[in-house]
């Protein structure tokens, strides 16, 4: 028997050598392995032979004889010329597929162009400040017990100055806030001019790079506040004129008379992609209070600007460690300094800071995207590979006739260029025209677009050629590699039987498709329940009219209010629903563990309140007017504060059932030390604010006629129209020179959940498309499949198959792919689901409906699909399939 | 002449085509040089080195006959050709030449005294 070398290195040495020298070469290599076999045994000889293998990588050996006949270069310019003409008349041929792949491809790349923009305008916020590495917002981190942590945005206003005094490290320091008010630009105006304000102090020019054009930034005083307006507010309110030194008045909440703002200062505007967004500046005179130990100071939102290069870990470290000594609260308050970067994408926590995005829809919106990318170019590549069977003889004959494989690639992926570059004008119109709708959806403007500048355009085609380049290198390396002499002969290669390839991205394609319509699903159920959640008080039918100072006139306006027809009943209140917690809260101790602390919130308003909201009383009574049960608050604190406290430290409460547990009140009409007051009444929990948060323990004070508040009212259904004008009128009645904001309960509540609501329709709208591409992939791979078995199916009918079997003959295949697809999807969706879900208190359930439900929508989408040609070819006439030879 | 063109490996090549006349082909050289040097010789490398030669002119070949041990594939068979003896014979004279410019005296110096052993 002749010693035969191992085949795999056998295979490598061929592959190695030339063909004109394997010959001599194989022939000397296997005699000389022979030899050696003989001598030394099979394993040595193995060693030899893979040494003889090796030996022959050189260039002498590897490099392959030029053809006799030559051909043009793959990149002349005749060829350039040909690749264009064959392919374009290629795509004209097959229009079917051409549309398919454009409407695919040009799907996909929009999308991904339209979140690539969202994302870089969310990731392009407050990068433009010149310090912007140095510049830190102070958020304090208070602990409530021992693994809860608080971050409010606000921090003692002392600090600021303490820390300049005591580091080295602080540059600069100011307040800065941002606020909301409507100015009388004439005081004719009927009107205000929604303007968004910053205040800061003095020093805000050493901390951002505001550019002055005219005048000076100049402190508010006693008798009026200073203004910086931005050049494009000053040409809104004061078109074509000088803004310097005119004065405009605000329409005034709290306060009973305007105040007027000097404009003092035109500047540059602030950058829109900044969380400082504004039309003005305040500018406060400086105040530099000291820090006492006592703790009670001035809460507000500070920022801070550092020497270049500090260490801000370190820093913030430093800074926490001589606090918590100064304190001696054993550092149950410590600060962060966050990044001006980070402020936009990562304020959760931030109540009152209205521009800000969520970093995690950011990241979902931009992986949902590149899915959707990565389906079209799924679809691409399987309908290329299925189509490459129309092509081998194509492929063989221009191989014969001299052609290169580079030759046979380039234009391949000529026509893969071809098609991307038709999908990217379709997709840059597209994005052209849906730029506006899509602003609007987000609710702001997106500064940075792949329209708005050069480089962002050229870095986005540049993204899609590569794309396309990577999309097309596969079936043009699979179509170009048939060997001419098997493909003419009509044998077909293995490669066209082997598409395990393309089963696995359908497989793919549909799971992500899957994944997405579940998350559509269980979202859309989050929303709802949010929605509709119970909330311990009736929501609909309820009015608010948002804080100002009634001017000693509130009792009389509720009066009137109360005669209007369709008012139930009406309350004036410290507090309306998804204002935060309450109008105060208190940390107390909890009475059942000492070393925690626990947030009692607390709200009131007239002894209307608790009924106009809807409230459900549990146990003892309800406020009323029988009782002294409403504190005359402000009469009170007119004679003395300490009066006051006293009067309210006794004062009749109601009580939720959580604060009642958490308080362990048992009794009523006794006084309660740590909630200060005495409960009369224990009604149901209610939620005060959003469902992001958790119930909160509430005790709900009754005040006589207060001055400031907001106004509740109940109405009957179907009247919010004329209630709302009737409420108008009477405003302009009571209080001319200020107007009442008024709004829908129901409506505030939903506007909290807008996030998800956003992310619904996003993953409704996305789940729509990514189905669509999914099905498109699919016909076009089922209109292959009954392209290359048409004959088959001819002599099945001819043999007395029946229509149905024949669908599902060709259905089966499918269907088995997308039963799998959803095998896959599934655990995969209810494990990212149940994640999304855990950052909300109150959450929806994931069904196995939800699984059920979107598995039969998959296959009703499939079959629909592909019975759509499945019924087309099985109802042919066989003869004309079974003649054309 | 030209002795920058014959390498020293192809020297030996060169060399053991002639001494193999004729029947001087990739596996008989590489198995011959295996034997005299004592070191492994891959036949890619002595067929790299015949490939230069006959490029060179120095060798000239012609395809054999095939045996069962090279799987049905015949061995190219390589010849010294007139200008390539002529090279050798060159090589040689160099050689010769220097070796006898070295003195008796030099030559047992190095411990190369081989005259009287």
């Amino acid at each position: 028997m002749q010693p035969l070398p191992p085949r795999w290195l056998d295979k490598l040495a061929t592959r190695i050598c030339a063909p004109h020298l394997r010959e001599e070469l194989l022939g000397d290599l296997h005699e000389r392995y022979a030899l050696r076999h003989r001598r030394t045994g099979t394993r040595k000889a193995n060693f030899f032979f893979l040494r003889e293998v090796a030996a022959l990588l050189r260039p002498s050996i590897m490099r392959r004889k030029p053809s006799p006949y030559g051909s043009p270069s793959a990149f002349s310019r005749d060829m350039l010329r040909n690749y264009f003409k064959i392919g374009s008349r290629v795509l004209v041929k097959n229009r079917g597929y051409s549309l398919i792949h454009l409407t695919g491809l040009s799907i996909g790349l929009w999308a991904c162009m339209m979140v690539a923009t969202v994302v870089i305008d969310s990731l392009s916020y407050d990068r433009q400040w010149g310090r912007k590495d140095d510049i830190y917002r102070i958020v304090t981190r208070s602990k409530m017990g021992a693994d809860i942590v608080e971050r409010s945005s606000s921090s003692p206003e002392a600090l600021g100055p303490e820390l300049q005094k005591n580091y080295a490290e602080v540059e600069s320091w100011s307040p800065l806030d941002a606020t909301t008010l409507h100015f009388k630009i004439h005081p004719g105006d009927s009107d205000g001019v929604e303007t968004h304000l910053l205040t800061a102090d003095t020093a805000i020019s050493q901390i951002l790079d505001i550019k002055l054009l005219a005048g000076s930034f100049q402190p508010s005083t006693q008798n009026g506040w200073k203004l910086a307006v931005s050049k494009s507010y000053a040409a809104k309110i004061f078109p074509g004129q000088d803004p310097i030194g005119k004065i405009i008045h605000n329409i005034p909440t709290f306060d009973s008379q305007p105040v007027a703002y000097e404009v003092t200062a035109l500047i540059d505007d602030i950058p829109y992609n900044s969380h400082l967004r504004a039309d003005a500046i305040r500018i406060r005179s400086r105040k530099i209070e000291p820090l006492l130990s006592s703790g009670y100071m001035t809460y507000g939102r500070s920022y801070i600007k550092l020497k270049r290069g500090t260490d801000v870990h370190a820093f913030a470290r430093k800074v926490n460690a001589w606090y918590a000594g100064f304190m001696k609260n054993s550092g149950r308050e410590q600060f962060e300094f966050q990044p001006l970067q980070d402020i936009y994408l990562h304020s959760d926590f931030a109540e009152g800071q209205n521009i800000k995005a969520n970093a995690r829809t950011i990241y979902i919106f931009a992986g949902v995207a590149l899915l959707l990318l990565f389906i079209a170019c799924v679809n691409f590549v399987n309908l290329s590979t299925a189509k490459a069977f129309a092509r081998i003889k194509e492929t063989g004959v221009r191989k014969i006739l001299s052609g290169s494989r580079l030759q046979l690639i380039v234009q391949l992926l000529t026509e893969t260029l071809l098609l991307f570059g038709l999908s990217t004008c379709i997709a840059f119109f597209a994005y052209y025209f849906t730029l506006a709708p899509v602003e609007n959806f987000l609710g702001h403007k997106l500064v940075i677009t792949f329209i708005s500048g050069v480089g962002m355009a050229a870095a986005a085609l540049a993204t899609i050629f590569i794309t396309s380049l990577i999309t097309g290198v596969y079936p043009a390396w699979m179509v170009s590699g048939f060997k001419p002499a098997n493909t003419l002969r009509g044998i077909m290669t293995s490669a066209l039987g082997r598409n395990g390839l393309r089963k696995t991205l359908v497989v793919a394609q549909f799971s992500i498709s899957i994944v997405v319509l579940l998350a559509t699903i269980v979202v859309w159920q989050q929303v709802r329940l949010m929605k509709d959640k119970e909330l311990g008080y009736k929501k609909n039918d309820l009015l608010s009219i948002e804080q100002i100072s009634w001017e000693g006139k509130g009792n009389a306006f509720k009066t009137e209010i109360q005669r209007i027809p369709g008012v139930v009943s009406s309350s004036i209140a410290f507090w309306l629903p998804t204002e935060g917690g309450g109008y105060m809260r208190r940390n107390i101790k909890d009475p059942a563990d000492a070393t925690r602390q626990i947030a009692i919130w607390y709200i009131a308003g007239d002894i209307d309140l608790p009924q106009t909201l809807g409230l459900k009383l549990m146990k003892g009574r309800m406020f009323s007017d029988r009782y002294a049960d409403a504190l005359n608050g402000d009469s009170l604190q007119k004679i003395s504060f300490e009066l006051f406290e006293k009067a309210q430290m006794n004062q009749n409460a109601l009580i939720t059932t959580t604060a009642a547990r958490m308080l362990g009140i048992r009794e009523l009409d006794k006084h309660v030390e740590n909630a200060s007051s005495v409960p009369v009444g224990i009604v149901g929990d209610f939620h005060n604010e959003s469902l992001y948060e958790p119930i909160k323990p509430t005790i709900i004070l009754a005040r006589k006629s207060p001055d400031y508040g907001g106004m509740l009212i109940r109405i009957r259904p179907g009247t919010e129209r004329q209630v709302v004008a009737s409420v108008e009128k009477l405003g302009k009645q009571f209080l001319p020179h200020k107007s009442l904001r008024i709004s829908n309960v129901g409506d505030q509540i939903f506007k909290q959940y807008e996030a998800e609501s956003k992310l619904h329709q996003l993953f409704l709208f996305f789940s729509g498309l990514t189905m669509f591409l999914s099905a498109l992939g699919i016909f076009g791979l089922v209109v292959q499949a009954a392209e290359q078995r048409a004959k088959e199916v001819g002599i099945r009918k001819v043999l007395g198959a029946s229509v149905a079997g024949i669908v599902g003959l060709i259905s089966k295949d499918f269907v088995k792919l997308v039963m799998i697809a959803i095998v896959v999807a599934s655990p995969l969706a209810w494990y990212g689901l149940q994640k999304w879900l855990e950052s909300y208190p109150y959450r929806t359930a994931i069904h196995w409906w939800v699984f059920a439900v979107t598995g039969v929508a998959a296959l009703v989408v499939t079959i629909g699909t592909v019975s759509f040609q499945a019924i087309r070819t099985a109802t042919a006439d066989p003869v004309r399939s079974l003649r054309n030879e | 002449m030209r002795r920058s063109d014959l390498g020293e490996f192809e020297e030996i090549v060169l060399l053991a085509v002639a001494a193999l006349a004729p029947g001087a082909y990739s596996v008989s050289i590489a198995e011959e040089l295996e034997s005299e040097t004592g070191q492994t010789v891959s036949t890619g490398a002595v067929h790299a080195a015949l490939q230069r030669l006959e490029q060179k002119g120095y060798l000239n070949s012609h395809l054999g006959e095939a045996t069962q041990e090279r799987g049905g594939r015949r061995k190219r068979l390589f010849a010294v050709t007139a200008y390539g003896g002529k090279i050798l014979h060159e090589a040689r004279s160099v050689r010769n030449s220097l070796w006898n410019r070295i003195t008796p005296a030099e030559l047992s110096k190095m411990g190369l005294d081989f005259s009287n052993s």
